[in-house]
């Protein structure tokens, strides 16, 4: 059994499910295979191998209502506990043709590669599906790992990458799904037609399901009452009928963070989820859009080839115009929303409009950036105060004059800088900032094609240049910059610990691609 | 010989444990030691995996607290051991959290540390209150300064440069000091009549907030006795809280989270 600490995972370079499950697929973003759920019920199964692997297999397959074939030469103690179940039967020889006649699926679990390959081509001759136990390319499908809160089925697969990896997910979640949920999901189905009567509009039938998923109903399924549970929920649908034609919408302005999904925040995935529709610009990547509802309408927003983006009046009407239509939206945008993300004049119109709002907060870019890039924002040696402003593509000045950003020990973070990057550090030096003072420019922070390139005010332009550097980008100034030399630590290798990493990443196969190997573009040396 | 273990410096966010950041949550439910701050809630806690050993590091009112040398200390010692370490911090990590020379001293014993962002104090206030921190027209930049100082120095800022009306002032740790702050900002420009927002507790069960002014705001924070972490927000942004510019469930949050007196505040 594999438990989350087991020393063998202790010092695994832990790049927690999302980024690691999206690293897996980072050559290519297609899925790997299709998960289905085969309705099992009287079908019959053939098991080859006499083994623990089978053992587990053919387990399985009677728990799912099947009728299971044993066919090995040998079957072992394995089977102790299931040999007197009535559905199975067994062969003791090697697998033949004739073996297979009327079966649904073949498990090959010999355990022996020559002898699964030979199941396999039975299989493919009599046209029967076939999985080949921890070699999943060999055969037709891959099993998944099971967490079973039947009928409710939670099924975690690393398309036969790592299986060991999606167990150890398994694992985890294991503990958060409560054992009642079967009870609650069984009690959800003998709803789910007379629902359908009540409240025939799927959006708003979702929307009610949810309030029962998350309130007194569902507390009292889990808690054993489904009789009062079922008073309620009719008490409870009575007075959702009658509130009104549309349900009304709200709208959720979401800080998405700097690019890393794993940087999200709970409340906002949370809230991805339940969106009906998302509005979202340029700086939200796919791997955060394809954590949201998939059935959510997109809207995009941002810049379009040959397109201006859409002017934020008009994005702040568009919102208030969907909530009208009693639709849930989610407003996702870079970072957070209330740091340059004009998140206060979308609200103010909803405000005046009295559509009701949340706002999440959501890491913003100097914060992933100064992490990912091992640059503090303040250090009791170099910077108690730090500032950010912006820089502006028409003007090439800065969003503060020049007593508010040259303070002495304040770091300056710089958004939306680098069009005017030349310019800016020029102006720096003309108002007096020392030349030699150290700069660093991240390019995609968090994210797996992170660039820093650092330098100084006098040189620093020409470096990013050289590095092709193009955005999104950030640029922080100050001697806190310095400290990278030592603090540097993402796509960075680490001597000490490299040989264990290695180790690991074999055993695991595939997680090791989590970490992407680094673009460093250190210019001259900070001094 | 034992495998050196690995430490990560984690951003708790300000209290709510709903900003936690979903790979906070997964360190810490894979965490061998768990070194925290007293601003991490217990709620936050819960995600620890609950063989992990926690070390307490925190100031607690009326003890004294475990010296940075001696975190630093603790830090390396547990690496060392080849434990999986999370040291979690309140807020951002590398936001005037000290998490900087934690780091520094552990890449100094020859160790890894990695660093995950948080959602700072600043931003989880802003959020709960619904007021920016930027803000066309009334705000183009914003600052984060501590009000916190040395033993015995003076507050050391350049206060002509921080009296600039259109950027937002975030004051850390400046619940002793913001008598003193008040009167130098006022004294370098900075209008009497600029609208403070103290926040304290943010984003926590407990949250209270108070709106006032910058000529007002010693007193009357001084009167809200506050217990547990304050932030100031000080700038024009701070007008943009009031009922005109609050939905309905907003005003309903306020109303039940806000136990300082409206009325008295002047831009309440
Ligand atoms: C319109 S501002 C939005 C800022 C956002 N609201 C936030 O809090 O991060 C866009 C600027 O953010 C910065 N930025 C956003 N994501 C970034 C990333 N992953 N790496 C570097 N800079 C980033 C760049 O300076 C970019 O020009
Ligand atoms: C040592 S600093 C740590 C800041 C932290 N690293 C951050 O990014 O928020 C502690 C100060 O943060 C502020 N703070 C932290 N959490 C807060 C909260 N929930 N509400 C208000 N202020 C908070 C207070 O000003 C407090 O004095």
């Amino acid at each position: 059994m594999v438990r989350p600490h087991d020393t063998r995972f202790r010092r695994l370079p832990i790049q927690p499910t999302i980024s690691a499950l999206n690293a897996i697929n980072a050559g290519d973003k297609a899925m790997q295979q299709l998960p289905v759920c085969l309705n099992m019920s009287d079908r019959l199964v053939v098991v080859t191998g006499g083994g623990q692997t089978a053992a587990r297999r053919a387990e399985t397959a009677l728990r799912a209502g099947a009728r299971v074939r044993v066919v090995a030469e040998h079957v072992g103690d394995a089977f102790d506990d299931i040999t007197d179940d009535p559905r199975i039967e067994i062969r003791n020889s090697a697998l033949e043709r004739a073996d297979l006649d009327g079966v649904f699926v073949v498990f090959a679990a010999s355990g022996n590669t020559a002898d699964d390959a030979a199941v396999v081509r039975l299989a493919r001759e009599a046209n029967v599906m076939v999985n080949v136990a921890d070699h999943s390319a060999l055969g037709d499908f891959s099993i998944p790992s099971i967490i079973d809160r039947s009928p409710l089925l939670i099924a975690v697969s690393s398309s036969g990458t790592s299986p060991l990896f999606g167990r150890l997910i398994t694992q985890r979640l294991e503990a958060t799904i409560p054992a009642a949920f079967g009870n609650l999901t069984r009690f959800l189905g003998s709803i789910r037609d007379g629902l359908t009567q009540r409240i025939p509009d799927s959006r708003r039938r979702r929307r009610f399901l949810e309030t029962i998923v998350d309130g007194t109903v569902a507390d009292l399924v889990l808690s054993g009452n489904e009789e009062r549970a079922r008073t309620l929920l009719a008490k409870e649908a009575d007075s959702f009928v009658s509130g009104g034609d549309t349900p009304e919408g709200e709208v959720y302005l979401v800080g998405g963070g700097p690019g890393d999904p794993d940087l999200l925040t709970f409340r906002a995935l949370r809230l991805m989820q339940r969106a009906d529709v998302v509005v979202y610009d340029r700086l939200i990547g796919s791997p955060i859009l394809e954590l949201v509802r998939p059935d959510a309408e997109r809207i995009y927003v941002g810049k379009k080839r040959n397109q201006h983006a859409l002017p934020q009046d008009e994005i702040s009407r568009l919102l208030v115009r969907l909530a009208r239509d009693g639709k849930r939206v989610l407003r996702l945008k870079g970072g957070d929303p209330f740091i340059f993300g004009r998140g206060g004049e979308e609200i103010e119109l909803l405000a005046s409009e009295g559509i009701p709002f949340q706002i999440v907060p959501g890491i913003t870019a100097a914060s992933g950036c100064s992490s990912f890039a091992g640059i503090p924002l303040t250090h009791r040696d170099h910077a108690q105060a730090c500032i950010f402003v912006t820089g502006h593509t028409k003007t090439g000045r800065l969003s503060s004059d020049w007593a508010t950003v040259l303070q002495p020990n304040q770091t300056v973070v710089v958004y939306m800088g680098l069009a005017v990057l030349g310019d800016l550090m020029r102006d720096f030096i003309a108002n007096g900032a020392d030349p030699s003072l150290p700069v660093a420019i991240i390019e995609n922070g968090t994210r797996p094609n992170q660039k820093v390139a650092t330098g100084t005010l006098s040189d620093i332009a020409s470096i990013t240049e050289a590095a092709g550097i193009t955005g999104p980008a950030l640029i922080i100034i100050g001697t806190v910059v310095t400290l990278r030399e030592k603090l540097a630590w993402f796509n960075q290798p680490a001597p000490k610990d490299a040989a264990a990493t290695a180790a690991l990443s074999s055993e695991t196969g595939g997680l090791a691609a989590a970490s992407a190997p680094d673009v460093p573009v250190e210019g001259a040396a900070v001094r | 010989m034992k495998m050196p273990g690995r430490v990560y410096l984690v951003g708790a966010g300000p209290g709510d444990p709903e900003l936690l950041t979903l790979k906070a949550a997964n360190l810490l439910a894979v965490a061998d030691v768990i070194v925290f701050d007293r601003l991490v809630s217990p709620e936050i806690l819960a995600f620890a995996n609950p063989q992990a050993r926690r070390i307490p590091v925190g100031k607690e009112p009326r003890r004294h607290p475990v010296p940075q040398s001696e975190i630093n200390r603790i830090l390396v010692r547990e690496a060392r051991a080849g434990h999986l370490v999370v040291r979690l911090k309140g807020g951002d990590p590398f936001v005037f959290g000290r998490g900087s020379e934690e780091a520094l001293a552990l890449r100094a014993a020859g160790l890894r540390c990695d660093v995950v962002p948080g959602i700072t104090a600043a931003q989880g206030c802003a959020a709960a209150t619904g007021v920016p921190l930027t803000h066309r027209g009334l705000a183009t930049s914003v600052r984060f300064i501590t009000g916190h100082c040395r033993a015995d120095e003076p507050l050391d800022f350049d206060w002509d440069g921080l009296a600039d009306p259109a950027t937002t002032l975030v004051i850390y740790m400046g619940a002793a000091n913001i008598a003193e702050i008040a009167t130098r900002l006022q004294g370098h420009g900075r209008d009497p009549d600029t609208p403070v927002m103290a926040i304290n507790n943010g984003t926590r069960p407990d949250e209270r907030r108070l709106v006032s002014r910058l000529a007002d705001i010693a007193i009357t924070a001084a009167d809200a006795s506050f217990a547990g972490p304050v932030v100031f927000i000080v700038g024009d942004v701070v007008a943009l809280y009031g009922d005109s510019h609050m939905s309905p469930a907003l005003q309903s949050a306020l109303a039940t989270a806000n136990d300082v007196s409206r009325e008295a505040a002047p831009y309440a």
